[in-house]
């Protein structure tokens, strides 16, 4: 018979487990609804489209104006949203969103502007703008566009009131109605226009929205930004997602902080990490820790109450002292401590208190 | 004639109804790159204090089963 086949012959005890998944359900059950009666949840008003060019009309035009001129930060994403060269971030070599490829191309001209300004009905100013701006060469409307976006950005508060007069084609029209559009609701619904009948893709908005200044405005507000630990915030007093400081911490430091590929490399690192996780069994040393801190043996003291430590484990009171690593014969064959994942499950087999470093040693459920 | 159910009322509703309305800008501690809501910490805190608990306070004994 091997050892893992061999039949547990130490102390056993009962344990019921389905009992205690019951009063820890209905324990998280009754915390659930009394902490949400308490508290409540977050309730930050929806920031669309509508919304940000009425508050912030100026920078709505800005936007909108690099989204024309082609400088945007969606228009110049690259994967999955354009072909731009050279813009995803990478991994030393690599480019993973470009391995992925543009998946959901976005052309911001003919997205965010013109195809939702053809919807416009009875407007002749419109019409004429959009019959001159089909009509020009891609140099012509990349000119108009350009000289509109720099006087625009050069003028105070970036209001298009202030802007002086120049060659900037129909664009000052197209832009003056599509703030009009925004600020009624109606790009919101432009942009959200699908095929299928319930409208859940918001990514052509939410890109428009996140190219302007206001979305960061306020989420920088919220301590929502990447470099105030934003992944671990929650808007308001409310508790956030703590459990990823780990992840979040990273663009707090060189070189992530201040690398362009700061985004790629945590994921990088983050997913080395998770693997080094998950193959914890495996690396020694680190697979050793219960047997330097033996916390199990804490939550099971009554069980081990009274037994003397196996050779190379320490009993809380003695974590201070150095680890002896044991060399003896385990089914005929002679195993060190930390000699490979075969010889921790072997002498998991054969010692009932190495089994304790698994969390259920000794008990049968 | 209000509208509302008996006990609810327009401040309650405009504060989104919680005895405790924690839609308020959030209190932050700074500690040189380390930058954590209280709100966080204190979160942290109570789970620290469970894990305590649930390691020091035996276990419920069983009816003479063991």
């Amino acid at each position: 018979m091997t050892a893992e086949t061999q039949k547990w012959a130490g102390r056993t005890r009962e344990y019921d487990l389905v009992k205690e998944f019951v009063i820890a359900l209905l324990v998280v059950s009754v915390l659930t609804v009394a902490l949400a009666a308490l508290f409540s949840s977050p309730d930050e008003k929806q920031i669309t489209i509508s919304t940000w060019s009425r508050h912030a009309p100026n920078d709505f035009v800005l936007t909108a104006a690099t989204e024309l001129d082609g400088t945007s930060g969606t228009a110049t994403y690259g994967a999955p949203y354009t072909h731009t060269a050279d813009a995803a971030q990478k991994i030393g070599p690599v480019s993973l969103q470009h391995i992925a490829g543009v998946t959901h191309p976005v052309d911001t001209v003919t997205d965010f502007v013109i195809t939702p300004l053809t919807g416009v009905p009875a407007d002749s100013a419109l019409t004429t703008a959009l019959g001159q701006w089909q009509g020009a060469g891609t140099s012509q409307r990349q000119r108009w566009a350009s000289s509109y976006d720099d006087a625009l950005a050069k003028v105070t508060d970036n209001d298009p009131a202030k802007v002086p007069p120049g060659d900037y084609g129909p664009v000052p029209v197209m832009l003056n109605r599509l703030l009009t559009m925004a600020q009624s609701g109606g790009l919101d619904g432009a942009l959200l226009a699908q095929k299928q009948f319930f409208a859940t893709d918001y990514t052509k908005p939410l890109l428009f929205i996140a190219d302007g200044s206001y979305l960061e405005d306020r989420a920088r507000a919220q301590h929502l930004g990447g470099d105030q630990w934003g992944m671990m915030n929650e808007t308001g007093n409310y508790p956030g997602q703590a459990w990823l400081w780990l992840y979040t911490f990273w663009y707090q430091v060189k070189p992530f902080s201040t690398s362009p590929n700061a985004d790629a490399l945590v994921w990088g690192l983050m997913a080395l990490l998770s693997l080094a996780l998950v193959l914890v069994p495996f690396i020694p040393g680190v697979r050793s820790i219960p047997r330097w801190v033996p916390v199990h043996r804490l939550i099971w003291r009554d069980y081990y109450r009274g037994m003397r430590p196996p050779d190379g484990y320490l009993s809380a009171s003695d974590v201070a002292r150095p680890v002896q690593v044991s060399r003896r014969p385990i089914g005929g064959q002679v195993h060190d401590d930390d000699a490979g994942a075969d010889a921790g499950r072997d002498r998991e087999h054969d010692d009932g208190e190495a089994a304790g470093a698994s969390g259920y040693g000794g008990r049968s459920v | 004639m209000s509208l509302l159910p008996h006990g609810v009322t327009d401040v309650m509703l405009a504060s989104g109804g919680a005895p405790i309305d924690l839609n308020h800008p959030g209190h932050y501690v700074h500690w040189g790159v380390i930058q954590i809501s209280v709100a966080n910490l204190i979160v942290i805190a109570v789970m620290i204090v469970l894990f305590a608990l649930a390691i020091f306070l035996p276990f419920p004994k069983g009816r003479g089963r063991r």
